[in-house]
C-alpha cells in the first residue's frame, strides 16, 4: 500500500506560481527528501501539505494519506483534525516551536487528548507521556522541565515526540537539525529513521544540506526556483546526478568537497612569518561561569586560522575578546608586537575586523550600502569615491551602492559586511560564524572570496566556525576548543586527517557524517 | 533624515481612506491655526443685542455665545491656542525623550539610573493635578502650562525611546559601528535613532492627541488659557451655562477637540506604519 501521494501539487503566490506542479509519493516506512535553497519554493510546498500557507498563498492539487485524501487548498476549518492526526510538522528551531511557558508534558499531552477527544487521568497521561519521551530517548522526568531548561537536541527531541504524540502517518520535517551542532543533528537524523522504521511513518524532510540527506533517506527530489529539476533514489541522485543544478548542488557541499580532496586549502609556507596577534592565557568569566579558561591562540601575518567546536565551546567569546567587543577577565593580547589593554578603546579600525554571523542584522537598515561604505572608507581617511572600487573587490556591481540592505540577498550582504570589514585596511579579518548562515552554494562563493582577498591583500584571518568541513576548505591551522579549553592545535590536515583528541575525532566523524546509521545503508 | 524617503513601491501606494479623511482633517485645522486671526480678526467682538443666538439666527451660522460673540468665528480662531501648545508639548517632550532616552539606553550605567529615577519621579505625579497646582503657585499664564506639560509628558517618551535604543544596541550592526571606532554620538544619533524614528514619531503623534485634550481640560479648569482668548477648552467652560439655548456653542468646540484628536491618532499610526517598513524585506 502507498502511504502518501502527491498529484500536481502546486503553490501560487501574490508574484505568480511559486511551485510548478509536481507529483511524489512516499511510501510507507521511507522519508523522501526535497532539497533546494532557500526561496527554491520546498517549505511552500511543504507547508501546503499541512495547511500553514502564508496569507496570499494558494495551493492546487491533490494529496492522499493512507487513501484518505487532504483538504489542499482548502481553509483552516478543513484542516483542523487532519494537522496532529494525519499530517503533522516538525520545525527548525524547536525554541519556537514550543511554548516556553508550558512544561514539555503537558505540551505532549495536549496533542494526545485533542486526539482522543477527552482529558487523561492523572496517572494515564503521566504514563502515556513517559512512554512517548521514552520512544525518542529521553528519561521520564523531562515532562516536568520547561523548554529553557533544556539543550537544544534535547529540545528538538521533545518537538518530535509532540509532533508524534497524535500518531500522524506523514511527518515533514523542515530543516529538523539546521540549528543543532553537528554531533546533535546526526543523532536526531538516526532517531527519526529508527522512530520512522519502527511506526511505518512516511517522512518527507525538507533539508538545504545534502550531506545529512545521503544515507538517510531513500528519494530525493531536488527543486529549483519552483520546479522539480531531478529525482530519484538518494544514492542515485547523489552519485550520479544528471540536472547541472543537482550537480552545482553537490560540488558546493564542503563535505562532498573534502571527501574528494579538491576543497583542501592551497598550502600557502608560514614558516618564519612573524606573529600578527597573540592572546595568552586568556579568561572570561560571565556572573560565575567561565567561559574561558587560560587559552592560547596566535595568529602570524597572511595566515587563516580555524578557530572549531560547538555552540558553547567559547570560541566566539574569544574572537571577541580579541576583537575588543569583551573585556577579558585575565591573560594578555598582543597585536603587532604591543600588548592591548582589554575593550575597544585601545584599539584601532585598521588592526582587526569583524565579519558576523548574520548578515540581515550586521548591517544597518536604515543606511545605504553607499552610506554604509563611505563611513568605513572615512575611518581610515579614504574617500567616498572609492565606494565601488570596494564593491568591485567583493565581486558586486556598483549600482548596488545606492540600494539599502533589505533590497539584497544573503549573499550580497555579507559581501557588503566584508567589503565594510575591509575598508578600514585592517591587518586580521574575524570571520564569526560568517558563512553559517548562508546557502551551500553561497557560502562556497564566501569562502573562495575569503581565501581570493588574502591572497590579493596578505590579510590575515581568523576564521570561526562550527563546521569542520568549512574550515578544512579554507584553513591553515585549526584551533579546536571545547568547554572553554583548547584541547587540539596544529597544522589544519594534519589535525582534520589524524586528529589526536577523542574530542576532535568525534567532530571530524560528525563532520563527515560516516557515522551512519546502522542498519540505515550507507551509500 | 533620509529614513523617511519611502522605498519606490511603497510611495505609488494611496494611504487608506480613513488616512485620508484624518490628512485633510488637519489640514483644514492646520489652515486655521495660520489662517484664522486674518479671517476672523474681530473675532472676539462682543455684541450684547445678539447674546445667545441659536445656529442660523441673524446671520450667524452657528449662533452666538452669551456675549454675542460668533461661534463659528471663535471656533475658527480658537484652533490657534488649542492647537499650538499640543503641538510643542508634544514635539519638546519627544525632544527631551529623544536625547535622555537615547543616552540612557545606549551609555546604562549610573546615567541610566539617574534618568530612570527621574521618570519615576514623573510619572508618579498625575498631570493634570500637577498641572492645576503648579499652574496655581506660578500664576498660570499659556507658556508656563506648556512648559509643565511638556516636562510632565516626557517621561513616557524618555522609556519607550530608551527600550528601542537597548534594543538596537544589541544587534551586530552596533557591534560593526563599534569596531570602526566610530565615536559615540556618531553610533548613537546616526546609527541607532533613525532605526527607533518610527517609535519615536509614532509616540509623538499619540501625544499630540494626549496633549490636545490634557491641554484642553486645562483651559476648562481654568488653567492656562487667559479669559477673553479664543480657544475650544475655554468655549467649552464659558458655554456651558448656554447649552440648552444654544448647543452648538459647546457641542462645535467638544467635537473639534475629539476629531482632530482621532485624525492625529490615526496619521500618526499610519506614519509610524510607513517608517517601520522603510528597513524591512521589500
Amino acid at each position: 500500500m502507498i502511504g502518501v501521494e502527491i498529484t500536481g501539487l502546486t503553490v501560487t503566490g501574490p508574484a505568480g506560481t511559486m511551485v510548478q506542479p509536481f507529483d511524489a509519493e512516499i511510501p510507507l516506512g521511507t522519508t523522501l527528501a526535497l532539497i533546494g535553497e532557500s526561496g527554491s519554493g520546498k517549505t511552500l510546498s511543504a507547508k501546503s501539505l499541512i495547511g500553514l500557507l502564508p496569507r496570499g498563498f494558494k495551493a492546487e492539487g491533490a494529496a492522499t494519506v493512507a487513501d484518505t485524501p487532504l483538504p489542499v487548498g482548502r481553509d483552516d476549518a478543513s484542516w483542523r483534525g487532519v494537522r496532529g492526526r494525519q499530517v503533522a510538522l516538525l520545525l527548525q528551531d524547536p525554541f519556537t516551536s514550543l511554548s516556553p511557558v508550558h512544561r514539555c508534558g503537558d505540551q505532549i499531552a495536549w496533542t494526545m487528548e485533542a486526539a482522543r477527544g477527552h482529558r487523561m487521568l492523572r496517572r494515564e497521561r503521566r504514563e502515556a507521556v513517559a512512554a512517548r519521551l521514552a520512544e525518542v530517548k529521553l528519561p521520564e522526568h523531562v515532562a516536568e522541565a520547561h523548554p529553557h531548561q533544556l539543550s537544544g537536541g534535547m529540545r528538538q527531541r521533545v518537538a518530535i515526540a509532540a509532533a508524534l504524540a497524535a500518531d500522524p502517518q506523514l511527518l515533514i520535517a523542515d530543516e529538523p537539525t539546521t540549528a543543532l551542532d553537528a554531533s546533535n543533528q546526526a543523532e536526531i537524523l538516526d532517531l527519526l529513521r529508527a522512530i520512522q522504521a519502527e511506526r511505518r511513518l512516511s517522512v518527507m524532510l525538507i533539508s538545504h544540506d545534502l550531506g545529512l540527506v545521503r544515507g538517510r533517506t531513500d528519494t530525493v527530489l531536488v527543486m529549483q526556483s519552483g520546479v522539480i529539476v531531478e529525482r530519484g533514489e538518494t544514492s542515485r541522485v547523489l552519485s550520479d546526478p544528471q540536472h547541472p543544478y543537482t550537480r552545482a548542488l553537490i560540488d558546493a557541499d564542503p563535505v562532498v568537497a573534502a571527501r574528494r580532496g579538491s576543497g583542501e586549502a592551497a598550502a600557502v609556507d608560514l614558516d618564519g612569518r612573524p606573529t600578527l596577534t597573540s592572546a595568552q592565557g586568556i579568561v572570561k568569566t560571565f556572573g560565575h561561569r567561565t567561559v574561558l579558561h587560560e587559552v592560547d591562540l596566535s595568529v602570524r601575518e597572511g595566515e587563516i586560522v580555524g578557530v572549531v567546536g560547538e555552540s558553547g565551546s567559547g570560541k566566539t567569546t574569544l574572537a571577541r575578546c580579541i576583537a575588543g567587543l569583551e573585556k577579558e577577565d585575565g591573560g594578555t593580547i598582543d597585536f603587532a608586537g604591543e600588548t592591548l589593554a582589554p575593550g575597544r578603546a585601545s584599539r584601532t579600525p585598521d588592526q582587526m575586523q569583524i565579519v558576523f554571523q548574520d548578515p540581515y542584522s550586521s548591517l544597518n537598515p536604515m543606511m545605504s550600502i553607499r552610506a554604509i561604505l563611505a563611513e568605513a572608507l572615512a575611518v581610515a581617511g579614504r574617500g567616498a569615491d572609492e565606494v565601488p572600487a570596494m564593491l568591485e573587490l567583493v565581486g558586486l556591481p556598483a549600482e548596488i551602492a545606492s540600494r539599502r540592505p533589505a533590497e539584497l540577498s544573503g549573499g550580497q550582504r555579507q559581501r557588503i559586511a566584508i567589503a565594510r570589514a575591509l575598508a578600514p585596511r585592517p591587518r586580521l579579518l574575524i570571520c564569526d560564524e560568517s558563512v553559517s548562515a548562508l546557502d551551500v552554494s553561497v557560502q562556497a562563493q564566501i569562502l573562495e572570496l575569503l581565501s581570493g582577498l588574502r591572497e590579493q591583500l596578505g590579510i590575515a584571518l581568523l576564521f570561526i566556525s562550527h563546521d569542520l568541513a568549512v574550515v578544512r576548505m579554507i584553513a591553515d591551522t585549526v584551533v579546536v576548543m571545547r568547554d572553554g579549553r583548547v584541547v587540539e592545535q596544529g597544522d589544519c590536515a594534519q589535525v582534520l586527517t589524524e586528529p589526536a583528541h577523542d574530542y576532535t575525532r568525534l567532530l571530524v566523524a560528525a563532520s563527515t557524517r560516516e557515522n551512519a546509521p546502522a542498519g540505515a545503508g550507507k551509500d | 533624515m533620509t529614513a523617511v524617503a519611502p522605498t519606490r513601491a511603497r510611495s505609488r501606494r494611496l494611504p487608506p481612506a480613513s488616512v485620508l479623511v484624518s490628512l485633510a482633517v488637519l489640514a483644514l485645522a492646520l489652515l486655521a491655526v495660520v489662517l484664522g486671526r486674518f479671517l476672523f480678526p474681530d473675532a472676539m467682538h462682543q455684541d450684547i443685542l445678539s447674546s445667545t443666538l441659536a445656529p442660523g439666527e441673524d446671520g450667524h451660522l452657528l449662533g452666538t455665545d452669551e456675549l454675542g460673540r460668533d461661534v463659528l468665528a471663535m471656533s475658527v480662531a480658537g484652533a490657534a491656542s488649542a492647537l499650538v501648545g499640543p503641538i510643542i508639548i508634544a514635539v519638546g517632550s519627544m525632544v527631551l525623550g529623544v536625547i535622555l532616552g537615547t543616552l540612557a539606553g545606549y551609555e546604562r550605567g549610573w546615567l541610566d539610573s539617574v534618568i530612570g529615577r527621574w521618570t519615576d519621579l514623573l510619572l508618579a505625579l498625575p498631570v493634570l493635578l500637577a498641572a492645576i497646582v503648579v499652574g496655581g503657585v506660578l500664576g498660570g499664564g499659556y507658556w508656563v502650562t506648556v512648559g509643565l506639560l511638556i516636562l510632565l509628558f516626557s517621561p513616557s517618551d524618555i522609556r519607550i525611546v530608551r527600550a528601542g535604543v537597548m534594543e538596537q544596541s544589541a544587534r551586530p550592526y552596533i557591534e560593526a559601528a563599534q569596531m570602526l571606532s566610530l565615536s559615540r554620538w556618531r553610533v548613537m544619533f546616526r546609527h541607532i535613532l533613525p532605526n527607533v524614528a518610527s517609535l519615536v514619531i509614532t509616540n509623538m503623534m499619540l501625544n499630540v492627541a494626549f496633549a490636545l485634550v490634557a491641554f484642553s481640560s486645562l483651559s476648562f479648569l481654568g488653567v492656562g488659557v487667559a479669559a477673553g482668548t479664543a480657544d475650544w477648552g475655554r468655549q467649552l467652560t464659558d458655554n456651558r451655562a448656554i447649552m440648552f439655548d444654544n448647543p452648538a456653542a459647546v457641542f462645535v468646540p467638544a467635537a473639534l477637540i475629539v476629531v482632530v484628536a482621532v485624525a492625529v491618532n490615526l496619521v500618526g499610526d499610519w506614519i509610524g506604519q510607513r517608517l517601520s517598513q522603510v528597513g524591512e524585506e521589500a
